[in-house]
Formats: structure tokens, C-alpha cells, sequence
């Protein structure tokens, strides 16, 4: 629909913003890229009214929709895809701000991208997508590896004293690894297909607490398929909507549940997993849909990491799902700052 | 105490619930102002409380406050507690507070015969008053307001109190509204959105002097713990005036949170708090995210006895020490745990078992063992799991079949591998990782055809993520003697990998290229990998994990084997390029050593056996004495790789050198019967 966007679009084209006010330039050019990239997005997509600032898109549903209907077409991840460039851009734009708005498409696109590599489509689009997010957390950390101390109570510490002899606090620290050091790559080799998006997920978790709900539920959901099928119960296999009919294909003796299984190696399930710990226990307020979307993913990815064999899956998703048995029992849900109910009041 | 007093008021109320109300050591039920309440009348309600208890103003609106929240009237007590300037109670509190070495009693108790001061009695009232607002704010959904209530509460406290609170200066309800505002702080700040306050507001809680109840401090720090792992929110390292000289500072939302944990742990471990069985799950999932599973181990140890069944707590060990890797100590915690007095049938420990045991050839028995019971157990609920059971049975089966045993027992044991594996494939025919150990059970007994097709399927599966699926695919096809075909899968791999992967296929290539009699690529390809392994070795920190090339890193010592393999074979072929390179140079020394070498480092090496053996064969013409060496070497090989090709070859040379022609003969038969499909590396060297 040409004529919703010509309306929204009526404020003056970038070019005049920019020169008008030179001291204030970056604000201006802030307000251009992201008129910009509203314009282009209004020509990609046309069945939502695309609104007039960034803040009101992130939080647009139908847009949302819209795009994420577009994404899940059986060749959204082709090179010459519009939604795939318009994506592109706008990251490349370096606008905190229409940045998220891509990262708010991380998880359909990291869940379609994945799961459809064994289907041999060109991705290249979703490749870019990605690479583009790999780049961007490359440079911004120098490539560095990210680790954590992991604390040893024999030395003092802000929280605790300790009685132990006082030990050079220098000395040894146990250094674990959180995201190992990130070489440049300027196109997806297969072997490092995992890392690149592991680190596309851990820059989605980065700005997690500024995504809307249903980007985390197409996250779980995503989860869930990259699982597959490990003797989840029946109930669960009643046909999903979102799965694209081009999927549903059957390839090469892959059953239609099955066919976005992929492997899971630690690189990729470590990003997810504290993405899905977010979901479980980290979000303001409650939300039971996004709760049970993330301990549905949960299930999956232990009964798959049992499937595996692969312990250190096997601790953390245990653990998260006894958290979540935990929080649900009325045993747990004291409130410690009621104040007691007597009978008799006093002053 | 006067519990027998209130029961006996029986009322018509539906609630069932007796109120009265106490001061001043006089006693009023709590019916008629709370009809007066409930007609609206404020006014009246208060004045007949400030008549019957003696109080004034405040007193009577804070204490109608407290009625109305209890009953669950919400509106109603905002709007008592909002009918009392607080703020002007405390600047008067703060004008009144004693100076801080004056000691202040701590009762204030109508009983207590003595005069109280001042502060205390109405610092209680007062901040009571302005928590409850809090909470009233709280249940209706106007967290910030809450939030800002909630923090004049401690505002006003650290005013009031300005060295903090200790045990003796305060009345035990004053106390209580203090724990429960610092409580309350942060979730309240969480609730609303505003993660900065809240990361403030729990250290502020766990920083400053509260004098909170361990079991009040461990909730906080729990909750704390919990915000920094799950929020997403980073928080900023804590205050420069937090920081004690020396003492630990984390630097990261993480760190803070396993400090966090190991405390609460170190806590309930001494009995300070109560056991939480949540703080050890988070602590789990935190640090198994670190990949730190042993120090999930310790933690686990550490734990009093009696929270978990010796049986829970081994099998949690086994995951922990397994996933970090030591799988001796795994084992033996599976085998106390799954012991036939124990918990014999426990699937999970089971199929760990057999997994830990399918990795070394002298448990494989024993791992099979336990496939076989996972299987048998694998049911109901359960029976997705039958074939995970199934292809560990093939995968200790196919590993035991390594062990030197007779050929026999050799054959029997590699074709019930593949029974087993093909088993398992019934119920995951889409687990790619059972698809490459089906092609290497297959490859392995030289069904070349079938292993080639997997390893392909392999490929398609993965998307040609794995690397290891590109590698097997070139070995089956150099066993196949396809070796242009192998080079092409070899480049279309390297192609994949990035540069630091690359080891293990420039070994490959250089191998095809001396399969194809193409030296001197090899040894082009060979220096290119000597230089990049030697690259690595200078540029790789601590700190930088190869995702696929953990177990499979090419060391140097291997290159340099390779080329003096290459080299030593160039004093064969006549080339004079090559030869002008290694221009009159016996290359026979160097290459013994650089083997012996090996054999020092691996003594159960079979390629280093074999290359010792042959090179000692092929002096033996000359020089006589080393023949039982070469002999006793080949054999040992032989004993451990039976199909290795030219240690049958060598072999038979020094049977033939020796005069025994008939073994020779026997010899030299076997090693062209399998000339025609050996690999360019052992199969075993991907599995």
C-alpha cells in the first residue's frame, strides 16, 4: 500500500535535516538513517501500515508479523531478498536504536537459517543478515575472548570476610571461557556456521531485556525445532502453524517434525541456554506464555542433550527445568515482605 | 496471649476473622471502626480509636491503616496513609535522633515500666506506615510509586540511624519493617523496568548495615543472584566505595552471581541459613555455562549429607566430572552408583556409562555391559531412549573389537557392532551422529561402498558443519583408491574451515599427494601445515577454545613424521629437483630419530611401530642385528591394527630377509589383499 507509507513519510527527506542543523548533526542523522529505513521498509512491506518512528515499530505487532510472515516465505533467505537487504542495512546503519530492530528478528531468522541448511536453498541473505551481526560484536570487542573469573572464597570479597590467611589477590583466579576469541570471516565456512550465529545469539541475550515477547517466543520455538523430535509426549504433535509448507516437505526419509533438527554443538547451546534462562526467570513481571514457550524449549533440549549424551546439556537444562518445577510449587510462592497478620493490632 | 480472648468473640462477620486493636494497654474490638470505615467516615473511625486507646492523631490514621490493609482494603488504607504527613514525621524524627555514641534501649514495650525515647517508638510507627503505603501501592499494581515509597523508608533510616543498625539499638518491630523494606526494594525497582535501581537497591540491601536475619540476607542474595544470571541487563561493577582494600571485587554480572551462589552455598553449609535446594540448580546452570562442571563438582561435595540420596549425588558427580572431562572419576561414581544394591536400572547413569566406557577400548566390555542394561530398561516413558542404548552397545562393541583378541572374536564382536548401530538407527534414523559412527563400523570392516554413502549422508545432515564428515569422506574414498576424488573432497573442505582448522586436511592432502605420486606438493603442503602449526603454537592463548579440533589438533611432531616419512621414501624416487634439495644427505637418520621420537612420546603408536620397523627392515639387508627388533615391533603393530597394510608389508620383508619364505608369503598376501582398500589414515584416527 503506496499511499500509508507517502503519508507517514511526509516529513522532509534526509538530506534537508542534515543541513539545516549542522551542530546537531548526529541527532539528525539519527532521525535520516531512521526515516530511511522506514521509507525502505514501507516498499518491502505492504500488507501492515508501517509507523512513523522507530520506538512505535519495535513495538508494532502487525509489522512484526508482517515481516516475520515474509521471513518464513521458502526463499526469504536468498541473496537478492529485499527484507533480507533492508535487514542488512539497517544494521550496517549502526543505529542502536534500528539495530534492535534487526536483532529483534535474530531468532526467526537464526531458527529458519539453520534448520534449512540441509535443505540446500541459497541463504545468502541470512547469511549476510548474520554476518553482519558477527562483524558488528568482532569489532566491538577486538575480537577478545569474553571469561569470568570464577570467584574461590578463600580470598575476601565484598560479600564475605573470610578467615582463611590473606592470599595475594592476584593469585590463582580460575579463568573460564564465556565466548572464546572471534577471528574475522567474510563469508559463512560451514564449519564455523555454529559460532556465527552462537555469536549472533549472544548479542540477541546482550539486548534482551529490550525484546518484545513474541521475538522470545519465536526463539523457543526455534529451540524446539532444532531439537527435534526425542520422545517428546503425543500431544505435542499436532501441526504447528509456523512450519512453512516448503518444510513440511519430507527430504530424504527426514520426517516433517524432524526436518529442523540440527547439531547442536556447546557453542550454539550455551547462547541459547542463557537466552532461555532469561525467558524462564528473568523477564519483569510474569509472563506465562513466554514461561511455558521457554520451558516447552527446555524439555526438548534436555531430552535432546539426553539423546547426546552431552552432560554439561544435560546439567544446565536439568537445572533449569527443576528452577522452573521449583517456582511453580504454591510451596515456593511465600511473599517474605508481607508483614504478619495478627489478630491483635497494635501501634 | 490474648489468643483466648479474640477466639471467644464469636461474630457474624464472613470472614471469621477477629481483629482487636491494642494500646496503651487498652484493648478495642475491631468491629465498630471498621463499620465506621466501611461507611466512609474517616473522621469518626479515628476519633473513637483516639478516645478508646488514648492516641493521637497519627497513631489512630496509622493504626486504621494497618486494619484496613490487613482486610485486604487497599484503597481505603492509602487513603489513611496518605491522610499522614510522613514526610514532615521524619525531619522531625531526624531533628530528634539521639547522637550516635549515646546508647538507646531497645524496649519500648507498653509493659516496660520505663520512660521511652522518643524515636524509637515513633520512628517504628512512622516507617510501618509508610512500608504498608508501599505495599498497598505494590498489590495495586503502581510499582514505581511502591518503589519510591519503599526507598524513603530507607532513606529515612539511614538518616535516623546514621551508623547503621546493630542489634541492641532497635526494637524488634522496627526491625521487621526495616528487613522487609530492604526486601522489597529491588523487586519492587525490578518489577517496574528499572534494572539499574534494582541492581543498586540489592547491593545497597546486601552493602550497607541492616542488620538483617541470615535468612532474610540469604533470600537477598539469592534474588540478587538470580537478577544478574536471567535479567540480561549488565549490571555496572559495584562502587569504588563498596571496595575493601584486597578483598575480591567481581567484575561481571556473572562473577557477582557465582560469588553470590558459593556464599549462600558456604552458608547453608554451616547451618547460618536455610537450605534452598534452588541456589544449588542456579549454580549448576551458571557455571555450566562457564564450562566449569568441575567446580560444580565441589560445590556438590561440599554439600551437608542427608540434602541429597548418595545415589543423586553420585550421579550428579558422574555428569560433572564427565563433562569436565574426567572420565575415570565419572566411571568409578557410576560404578558405586548403578551397583546392583544401589540403583542398577537408572537409564540416564547407564547410557552415561556406556558412553564414558565406548572411549577406551579397555572399558569397552564393561560399557557394554551397561548399553545392554540401558536397553532392556528403556522403556514406557523412557522407551525414546532405546536407541541411544542401542548405539552405545554399537559403539562399545566396535571399540572392543580393537582389543587384541583373536580374529575370531575380532569379527564376531565388529558385526554385532553393526547389528546394534543398525538397530539404533530404526528408532533415530535422522541422528547424524549415528549416521558417522554406522559409516565408520562399516569403513572399518572395509564395506567401503556403504561407508562412503553414509559419510555423504553425513555431510548433507550436517550441512558440512562437522569437519570430522569432510575427513572420513576423503579417508573412504583414498581406501577406495579414488585419490583425485579424495583431493577434491579435501579442498572443498578446506575450503570450509577456517585457517586454524585446517591442520588435520592439509595432513590429509599432503598423504593424497604422495599417494599420487606428487612429492613435491607434498612437501609444499607439508611445510604450509609446519608453518601453521607452529603459528598456533606461538599465537594460541589460554583463552582460545577449537570448537571442532579439540581431540584432532595436529601436533608438530606429526608433520615432522610426515616428512621424514616423505624424505626417506625420496631416496627412492630419483627425483632431481627434490634430490638437489637433500643433495647427498643419508636421510635415514633424521628419520629414525624423529620416529623414535614419536614412539617416546605414544609408545603404543602404530604408525611410528610400522615406520621404525620398515625403516630398521630396510637396513636389515646390511646390517643384520636389528631384524628382531623390526620383527617384534611390526608384530606389536599388527597386534593393535591388524589391517594395517604395511605393517604386514614390512613384515614380511624381514621374514623374507630372515630365509622364512613361507611367512613372508603369508605376509605379502595380506598385505595386497588389503592394498586394495586402505585408507590414506586409519579410520579409528576420526572416531
Amino acid at each position: 500500500m503506496s499511499d500509508s507509507s507517502s503519508s507517514h513519510d511526509s516529513p522532509p527527506p534526509p538530506a534537508i535535516t542534515g543541513v539545516s542543523e549542522p551542530p546537531v548533526a548526529n541527532d539528525s542523522d539519527t532521525n535520516a538513517k531512521c526515516q530511511t529505513a522506514l521509507q525502505s521498509l514501507s516498499s518491502i512491506v505492504t500488507t501492515a501500515t508501517i509507523p512513523p518512528t522507530i520506538s512505535l515499530l519495535l513495538e508494532d505487532n502487525a509489522v512484526s508479523a508482517a515481516i516475520s510472515s515474509l521471513l518464513q516465505l521458502p526463499d526469504s533467505g536468498a541473496g537478492d531478498n529485499n527484507l533480507c537487504r533492508w535487514l542488512y542495512d539497517t544494521f550496517q546503519s549502526s543505529e542502536p536504536q534500528l539495530q534492535l530492530l534487526v536483532l529483534r528478528f535474530v531468532p526467526l531468522i537464526a531458527g529458519l537459517y539453520l534448520s534449512r541448511v540441509p535443505l540446500r536453498q541459497p541463504q545468502a541473505g541470512f547469511e549476510a543478515v548474520l554476518l553482519a551481526l558477527y562483524a558488528h560484536e568482532t569489532t566491538s570487542r577486538a575480537g577478545q575472548a569474553v571469561t569470568v573469573n570464577i570467584p574461590d572464597l578463600s580470598h575476601a570479597s565484598i560479600y564475605h570476610e573470610s578467615k582463611g590467611p590473606a592470599k595475594n589477590n592476584s593469585t590463582c583466579l580460575n579463568i573460564a571461557v564465556i565466548s572464546s576469541t572471534l577471528d574475522p570471516h567474510g563469508t559463512v565456512r560451514s564449519t564455523r556456521r555454529a559460532r556465527i550465529v552462537g555469536v549472533a545469539l549472544e548479542l540477541y541475550y546482550g539486548k534482551i531485556s529490550m525484546m518484545p515477547r513474541e521475538s522470545k517466543l519465536n526463539f523457543c520455538e526455534s529451540c524446539e525445532k532444532w531439537a527435534g523430535q526425542n520422545g517428546e509426549r503425543e500431544e505435542e504433535e499436532q501441526p504447528r502453524g509456523l512450519i512453512p509448507e516448503e518444510e513440511s516437505v519430507a527430504v530424504g526419509g527426514r520426517s516433517e517434525k524432524d526436518s529442523g533438527r540440527i547439531p547442536l554443538p556447546w557453542e550454539l547451546v550455551q547462547p541459547i541456554l542463557r537466552i532461555l534462562g532469561h525467558c524462564l526467570m528473568g523477564m519483569k513481571g510474569e509472563d506465562r506464555e513466554v514461561c511455558e514457550a521457554a520451558s516447552k524449549a527446555c524439555q526438548s533440549l534436555y531430552l535432546r542433550s539426553l539423546h547426546d549424551i552431552n552432560p554439561k546439556a544435560i546439567l544446565a537444562t536439568g537445572s533449569l527445568l527443576r528452577l522452573r518445577e521449583m517456582a511453580l510449587d504454591p510451596k515456593n510462592q511465600v511473599d517474605h515482605t508481607e508483614i504478619s497478620s495478627d489478630n491483635v493490632l497494635s501501634v | 496471649m490474648l489468643e483466648n480472648q479474640s477466639k471467644e468473640l464469636s461474630e457474624n462477620r464472613e470472614d471469621e476473622i477477629t481483629r482487636q486493636l491494642c494500646a496503651n494497654g487498652l484493648f478495642m474490638k475491631t468491629t465498630e471502626v471498621e463499620a465506621k470505615l466501611d461507611e466512609g467516615n474517616i473522621q469518626e473511625a479515628e476519633s473513637s480509636l483516639r478516645e478508646g486507646l488514648s492516641l493521637n492523631s497519627e497513631e489512630a490514621r496509622a493504626l486504621l491503616g494497618r486494619l484496613e490493609y490487613q482486610r485486604g482494603n487497599l484503597e481505603g488504607a492509602l487513603r489513611l496513609f496518605e491522610g499522614i504527613d510522613l514526610q514532615a514525621e521524619i525531619q522531625r524524627l531526624q531533628a530528634s535522633a539521639p547522637p550516635p555514641e549515646k546508647p538507646v534501649t531497645k524496649k519500648n514495650r507498653p509493659r516496660e515500666p520505663q520512660q521511652q525515647p522518643v524515636p524509637q517508638h515513633a520512628a517504628s510507627l512512622v516507617l510501618e506506615a509508610i512500608y504498608l503505603k508501599a505495599k498497598s501501592l505494590q498489590k495495586l499494581g503502581r510499582t514505581t510509586e511502591a518503589a519510591r515509597e519503599c526507598k524513603s523508608v530507607l532513606d529515612s533510616v539511614e538518616k535516623v540511624f546514621q551508623q547503621g543498625i546493630s542489634d541492641a539499638q532497635v526494637d524488634t518491630r522496627l526491625q521487621e519493617t526495616v528487613s522487609h523494606a530492604v526486601e522489597l526494594l529491588p523487586a519492587l525497582f525490578k518489577d517496574s523496568g528499572d534494572y539499574q535501581e534494582a541492581i543498586s537497591a540489592y547491593r545497597r540491601a546486601l552493602l550497607s548495615q541492616w542488620n538483617l536475619d541470615n535468612d532474610s540476607c540469604a533470600r537477598i542474595q539469592k534474588d540478587f543472584a538470580v537478577f544478574l544470571l536471567h535479567s540480561g541487563v549488565e549490571a555496572s561493577p559495584p562502587s569504588l566505595a563498596s571496595q575493601v582494600e584486597g578483598s575480591y571485587t567481581p567484575r561481571n554480572n556473572l562473577e557477582e552471581a557465582i560469588l553470590l551462589l558459593m556464599i549462600l552455598i558456604k552458608k547453608f553449609n554451616s547451618g547460618k541459613a536455610k537450605w534452598d535446594p534452588s541456589v544449588i540448580e542456579h549454580i549448576t546452570f551458571a557455571l555450566s555455562l562457564c564450562s566449569q562442571t568441575s567446580v560444580v563438582a565441589k560445590q556438590l561435595e561440599e554439600v551437608m549429607p542427608g540434602v541429597f540420596t548418595r545415589v543423586e549425588r553420585w550421579n550428579s558427580l558422574a555428569l560433572c566430572y564427565s563433562a569436565a572431562g574426567q572420565t575415570s572419576a565419572a566411571v568409578n561414581l557410576l560404578r558405586k552408583s548403578l551397583h546392583k544394591h544401589e540403583q542398577p536400572d537408572d537409564l540416564v547413569a547407564l547410557l552415561l556409562a556406556a558412553k564414558l566406557c565406548s572411549e577406551e577400548p579397555s572399558l569397552a566390555a564393561e560399557g557394554a555391559g551397561y548399553a545392554e542394561r540401558g536397553v532392556k530398561n528403556a522403556q514406557g516413558m523412557d522407551e525414546h531412549l532405546k536407541g541411544v542404548g542401542l548405539r552405545m552397545l554399537g559403539l562399545c562393541l566396535g571399540k572392543q573389537a580393537k582389543v587384541p583378541t583373536s580374529d575370531f572374536e575380532r569379527s564376531r564382536l565388529q558385526s554385532e557392532s553393526l547389528k546394534a548401530l543398525d538397530g539404533a538407527i530404526a528408532f533415530e534414523h535422522n541422528n547424524p551422529d549415528l549416521i558417522f559412527e554406522l559409516g565408520v563400523q562399516y569403513a572399518e570392516q572395509r564395506n567401503l561402498k556403504a561407508a562412503s554413502r553414509y559419510a555423504k549422508e553425513f555431510i548433507d545432515a550436517t550441512g558440512g558443519s562437522v569437519l570430522k564428515g569432510w575427513r572420513f569422506l576423503a579417508l573412504v574414498l583414498s581406501a577406495q583408491q579414488r585419490f583425485s576424488e579424495a583431493e577434491v573432497v579435501t579442498d572443498a573442505a578446506l575450503d570450509e574451515t577456517a585457517k586454524w582448522d585446517q591442520g588435520p586436511l592439509l595432513r590429509l592432502k599432503a598423504k593424497l599427494k604422495i599417494s599420487q605420486s606428487n612429492p613435491t606438493e607434498a612437501v609444499e603442503t607439508y611445510r604450509y601445515l609446519l608453518a601453521l602449526v607452529q603459528a598456533q603454537r606461538k599465537s594460541f592463548g589460554p583463552l582460545r577454545t577449537l570448537s571442532q579440533m579439540e581431540e584432532d589438533k595436529v601436533n608438530e611432531f606429526e608433520v615432522w613424521h610426515g616428512l621424514a616419512y616423505l624424505y626417506s621414501s625420496l631416496s627412492h624416487w630419483n627425483d632431481v629437483e627434490v634430490c638437489r634439495m637433500w643433495e647427498g644427505r643419508k636421510e635415514f637418520k633424521p628419520a629414525l630419530a624423529a620416529f623414535l621420537d614419536g614412539l617416546l612420546l605414544d609408545e603404543s603408536s602404530v604408525p611410528c611401530k610400522v615406520a621404525v620397523g620398515a625403516l630398521l627392515c630396510e637396513r636389515g639387508k646390511e646390517y643384520q642385528p636389528t631384524l628382531p627388533v623390526a620383527r617384534s615391533l611390526l608384530s606389536d603393530a599388527l597386534r593393535i591394527d591388524p589391517t594395517n597394510r604395511k605393517a604386514w608389508y614390512y613384515l614380511g620383508m624381514v621374514h623374507k630377509h630372515d630365509g622364512r619364505i613361507t611367512d613372508a608369503t603369508d605376509c605379502f598376501q595380506a598385505a595386497s589383499m588389503l592394498e586394495e582398500s586402505d585408507p590414506i589414515e586409519s579410520f579409528s584416527t576420526i572416531l
